[in-house]
This record gives structure tokens, sequence and C-alpha cells, in this order.
């Protein structure tokens, strides 16, 4: 077997019991693996109708069969199960080393099933595997949790736990890996608290092969060498890290400030930039398994209250709890992200339910006294604080626990959470980003913004200039990021080579590992069967077009300064367009044709 | 006029922003720079007489690509931002 490993374990938390299955060629062929083959498993194993937190719905760790080769930036792999924060298909991306791990044990993927009894954890020694009592380890943060399982296991192991929020069942709950990366969006670890399941830890001794090493090889050296001469992934990222956006953002007017309520200027953004970062708390950047960018940042803040040590923050937690909140301090907010990493949180989510929070406060229709503080926008203690009990559902925190939505929904005002199908958008101002607005919009997982990143295009100009004022083009661009963002997340590399390299750079490494001769209009074929599947699920879970849109701030509020002044998202026209690219019908279903044409049906 | 500078670009100018006397044009603006920030600078912002693939360069918020490119035309109360292409927030 060749990129794949060809096993998949399946443990059933509610027996106890663990199996070996052999991959599915086809299913692999079709959907390659990752988030690709986990929506596959799902969807054939789950009825999209389940609630999310109960023991029917399953569990998905899974590689790609990239993930831990020589490939460019190859330490991805994928959680995926049906979300508990929207009710959609969930899906989190992470780096870090424990995809590769878990191939070099011998399995592309694990499928939990049902609910333990008691808190467990998976102990993955190559071919040795058994579920473990995990009762020690419950109520312990993430940090704690990974240095007591490599105490227990094996030094050199890697673990992908969660913290209290996952344990507690917040509803934007991360599942951690190597400590400080993350599984991020939709509540991936809130699944895997409502199983009991704390922690899977692997520690393998074997190797990837691929088919053709030498055709491999080469092409692993064309795209490492891309990435090295791009300003944006060999200079930019590895220099100041994601928060390098915050400024560039800002200058367009497209940077959301004050729970997306002032436009998209944050006077104070050049206090929380990437620059700004690198100056005061920057130790080095650090990379993920075989990584030659180093976007990650190992940050400590030297003293004062906020003293602490961790990595990140990443452009979308700097804004989240920054420009977002209306928060200037940067230590503060080092400090509420590295909370975020210690308790097992979406720092979007938080920072953008704490906004939701702040705007209800200054209107009146929150209390300080149901809060326990004040917390007007610009409160960087509150930002603190709030993070610290939201992951413990400690008092107030109990009710962001459920995300901006439920929370502004519970007093009556909806039209106050900045979300899409309840997940909360990150750091782009859609009204001065056309093309992002869509993407929020179509995205499968809710508010999203890298599973089609418009920004690159409207903002960046990578890899041509759209102009992010105007609805031109924006549906025909979108639905060709999407398809091949699906096919970066199935393939277990990092999002971040796009910058650098596009198709036929990952075709040839693709297809250089697994041995299969696919044309490059193949490969995006793969990314467009995967996004259909998606919708279906979606589809199937009572999702309609009217979900499809965004808050209406949106689209009635125009922004009053920058370069979008006056601009409300033009969803209406952009939508229409996207349905009819993507060949669905008027209502957004993929009709029979481009299903049979996808070989879904 | 007023020119923002952002990123490792900062390192060239010294100081986060710099004041420039009136000039017509982009073009004209960022010939100016490069002769007071000399050979290297002018290297990050141009490939000949084209602006180089390594910068983005704003007018009052808006990407010179989307307006007249170097030809784009200024006015006195214009602001300028300097960016090196960077990238990333996923």
């Amino acid at each position: 077997m060749f990129g794949w490993k060809g096993t998949i374990l399946r443990v059933n938390l509610t027996e106890g019991s663990i199996k070996k299955e052999s991959l599915d060629l086809k299913d692999a062929h079709m959907y390659i693996g990752g988030r690709g083959l986990g929506v596959k498993i799902l969807t054939d194993e789950v009825d999209p109708g389940i609630e999310p937190l109960s023991p029917e719905n399953k569990l998905i760790f899974m590689t790609g069969p990239l993930t831990g080769t020589m490939a460019a930036s190859p330490g991805r792999y994928e959680v995926v199960a049906k979300a508990p924060l929207t009710g959609t298909i969930g899906g989190a991306n992470s780096g870090g080393h424990f995809g590769p791990e878990l191939k070099f044990a011998g399995y592309d993927g694990i499928i939990f099933e049902g609910r333990a009894e008691k808190p467990v954890y998976l102990w993955i020694n190559d071919d040795h595997v058994e579920l473990r009592s995990a009762e020690h380890l419950w109520g312990k943060n993430t940090f704690e949790t990974t240095d007591q399982l490599l105490k227990e296991t094996a030094e050199d192991a890697r673990v992908a736990c969660i913290g209290p929020a996952g344990e507690k069942l917040v509803l934007f709950a991360t599942v951690m890996n190597d400590k400080h990366r993350a599984a991020g969006r939709s509540g991936m670890g809130a699944v895997m608290g409502s199983k009991n399941l704390k922690a899977v830890v692997v520690r393998g001794t074997k190797s990837v092969d691929v088919a053709d090493p030498e055709a491999f090889y080469k092409a692993c050296v064309d795209a490492r060498r891309k990435l090295k001469e791009h300003p944006v992934t060999g200079t930019g990222l590895p220099m100041y890290g994601t928060e390098i956006l915050i400024n560039i953002l800002n200058q367009v007017g497209a940077l959301p400030t004050r729970n997306w309520r002032d436009g998209g200027y944050f006077e104070y953004a050049e206090e929380i930039s990437g620059e700004a970062l690198r100056e005061k708390y920057l130790v080095r950047n650090k990379g993920c398994f075989g990584c030659s960018i180093g976007c990650g940042r190992v940050t400590r803040v030297p003293e004062g209250k906020y003293k602490s040590f961790g990595e990140g923050p990443e452009y979308e937690a700097g804004w989240a709890l920054g420009a977002s909140c209306g928060v200037r301090d940067l230590a503060a907010i080092c400090k509420a992200n590295f909370i975020c990493n210690e308790l097992g949180l979406d720092p979007i989510t938080m920072g953008a339910t704490i906004a939701c929070t702040m705007e209800m406060y200054e209107k009146g229709i929150i209390s300080k006294e149901e809060i326990g503080m004040e917390a007007p926008f610009g409160n960087a203690d509150a930002i603190v604080e709030l993070t610290r009990m939201t992951g413990l559902r400690e008092g107030f925190g109990d009710k962001l626990a459920e995300g901006s939505y439920r929370l502004a929904s519970s007093y009556g005002h909806p039209e106050l959470s900045m979300s899409v199908k309840k997940q909360e958008m990150p750091a782009y101002d859609a009204r001065g980003i056309q093309g992002m607005g869509l993407e929020y919009a179509t995205s499968n997982r809710g508010g999203c913004h890298v599973r089609g990143y418009m920004t690159s295009p409207e903002i960046l100009g990578i890899p041509v200039k759209l102009d992010p004022l105007v609805t031109k083009d924006k549906a025909k661009w979108l639905k060709t990021f999407q398809d091949l963002t699906a096919v970066v997340d199935s393939a277990g590399i990092c999002l971040f080579t796009t910058f650098a390299i596009g198709l036929p750079e990952i075709s040839a490494m693709l297809k250089a590992a697994i041995g299969l001769d696919y044309s490059d209009e193949e490969v995006m074929k793969i990314g467009e069967r995967i996004w259909n599947l998606e919708r279906m699920f979606n589809l199937g879970a009572g999702f309609t077009k009217a979900d499809d849109t965004l808050p209406p701030r949106l689209l009635n509020e125009p922004l009053k300064t920058g370069a979008g002044k006056g601009k409300v998202v033009e969803l209406d026209v952009m939508l229409k367009e996207y349905y009819e690219v993507r060949g669905w019908n008027e209502d957004g279903i993929p009709t029979d044709a481009k299903l049979e044409e996808l070989g879904i049906r | 006029m007023k020119v923002k500078l952002f990123a490792y670009l900062r390192d060239y100018a010294g100081g986060r922003e710099v004041e420039v006397s009136r000039c017509e044009t982009v073009r004209q603006l960022l010939g100016e720079l490069c002769g007071r920030f000399g050979e290297r600078f002018e290297k990050e912002l141009f490939d000949k007489e084209n602006l180089s693939g390594r910068v983005i360069v704003l007018v009052n918020g808006r990407n010179i690509l989307d307006l007249k490119g170097l030809d784009t035309e200024l006015k006195e109360d214009d602001e300028v931002s300097l960016f090196p292409v960077v990238a990333g927030g996923r």
C-alpha cells in the first residue's frame, strides 16, 4: 500500500472493543483521506438527523496519504463528526505531529463509536492498541493531561486530548494535539467529551511508503523550493506568523471591530499586530511536522498581571479577543489565547461570544450582576476571566459555553450574534471583502474562512487580484477555492502551502505518492465531490437555502468608514450565481445529474 | 503626504511612517521613496519598471491594482500604505 497505510481502527467505546479494518480503497480513491474520507465514512454510517452529543454520533480522526511523508507541510489530520455548535457536518483540521505519528503506527485513521461508561483514553503503540482508564485525568487541562500521559505511556508518544471545556461539553471545545495545536472549529472537543474519551496517545515506529519514490522526491523538492521562494511562505509567515494580517485588514477597512458594530477599522490595531507581537513577546517561530514554513509563534509575556507562556496567538485569536472585543492590550490577548489552548476552546468563537456579550452589556440587555463583572468593550480583564469561566462552565461562563447565537437568542437578540449557521464568523469584514461573505454563507460548517479563503485573491492578490468591493466572478472563484481546499484538507498537507503552490504541484505529489494517474481535473473533481457530499449531509440534517445567509448587520448596516464605506454584502446576487456555478438548483440542492456526475449517487 | 509602512519594510525606513512632499502619481511617490531608502528597497518594490509581486500598495485602503496601478493619481490628503505581501490568518 502506498501513501495510505491500509488500516483503520474502529473503537466502540460502549462495548470497549477495538477492531482493525481494511481501508476501503474505492472510497480512498474517490475521497483521498483526511476530511474527504472522514466525511464519506460519517455520511455512510451516521444518520444526519442525530443529536451531535449523543452516542449515535461518531468521532473520526483521519490522516491523508501525504501525512507523514516528505511532501510540503505534511503534518495535518482532520477530526470529523456531526458538529454540536452548528448541527452541520463538522470537521476541524490540525497540524503538529499527532497525524504523522498515527501513520507511523500503521493507521490511516480511527473511528470512535458509542460512549464509554467512564473516562478512557486510547493508547496506540504500533500494533498494540488498548483502551485505558482516564479517570485520573478527568478535570485536568490539556497540558497537564499531555504531560501525565507521556509519563505513563512513552515519552516520545504524541497526544491528542480534550481539556475541561470538552469534558463539560462547551459547544466550541477543541481537540488539542501536541499541547498547542487545535482541531479548532465546530466543537469536535465536545463530541469527544460526550463519548467520555479524554485522549488518544500514539507512538509509531514505521514509515510511509510511496509508489514512485523518484517522482515523489522530485515533486516534493519542487514544491518545497516554491514555498521557500514565495514571499508569504518563505518570509512573511515565518517572520511574523499569521498575526501579520491585522494591519493590512485594518488598512483596507475590513478588520471587524467591536462585534462588527464599528465597521472594519480598529484604531488600536497596531498594538495587537504581528509586528507588535514580534517586537514584544515572540520567543521564536515553530513549525509542525516536516514543515518549512514555521508560522507558529512561541510566545512569552515576561511580566505583569498577564504574565504567561504558550503558543500563538494566531491572527484569528488575536482579532477575536482583540479588535472584536475592542481590546488593545496584547498581553491580555496572549493570556486569554493560552487559556483557550489549556482548557480546549476555539478562540474565534470564544472571542466573538465575549464580543457579543459586551455589545449586549453596553445596550443594557445583560447586567453587570448577571455577568459577574463590568463588561464594556475594551475591558482586557474581562476577556481573560470570561475565557477561563467558559472553559470551566463557571457562573456566566455556563451561558457563554453555548456560543453567541444561543446566548443572544436567550436574551431575545439573535441578530447580535455574528454567526452563520450558529458558528461565529472570523476576522474579515465581508462588507469590505464581498467574496468572503459568500464563503461565510455557503461554508458547510457555518461561519468559516478556511474552506474557501477568498481573502487571498481579494486582499493579497494571490493567485490573481480580484477587487474586494465587487461581486463579479466571486462565485466562480469561490467554488475553485472550496474544491481545492477540500483536496488539500484530504491529502494531509497544510492549506498554507497554497499561497505558493497550486493544483499541479499538489497533484504531482499526490499521484506519485499513491501511484494513481489522476488528471488535474480529476483531482479537482474529488474536491467537488467532497463539497457536495458535505452539502448532502447538511440537507439531510434539515438545512435549507434559508440558512445560506449572513447576520442582518452585514446585509443591512453599511460600513461607515474605509475603502468599503457604504457597502453591505450583496449576497443575493452572488448566492444565485454560486448555486448555478455549483450545478445546484435554485434552492441550493445538488441536482441528480450533478450527484451522478460526481459518483455520489 | 503621509506614507505608512508595515512589517519588514519598516526596517528600510527606520520607522512606521514617513512624510513625502506632494506626488502626482503612485509611480512618482514610490520613485521618491526608492531614492530615499536605496537599492534594496527598490528591489522589493520593483521588477524593472513594474510593481513587484512582493508588495501591496494601498491608497486610502484601495489596492492600486484595483485602481490605475502605478498611474493611480494622488491627492494631498491621500493615505498611502505599503505592505510586503503578507498572509495567513487561518
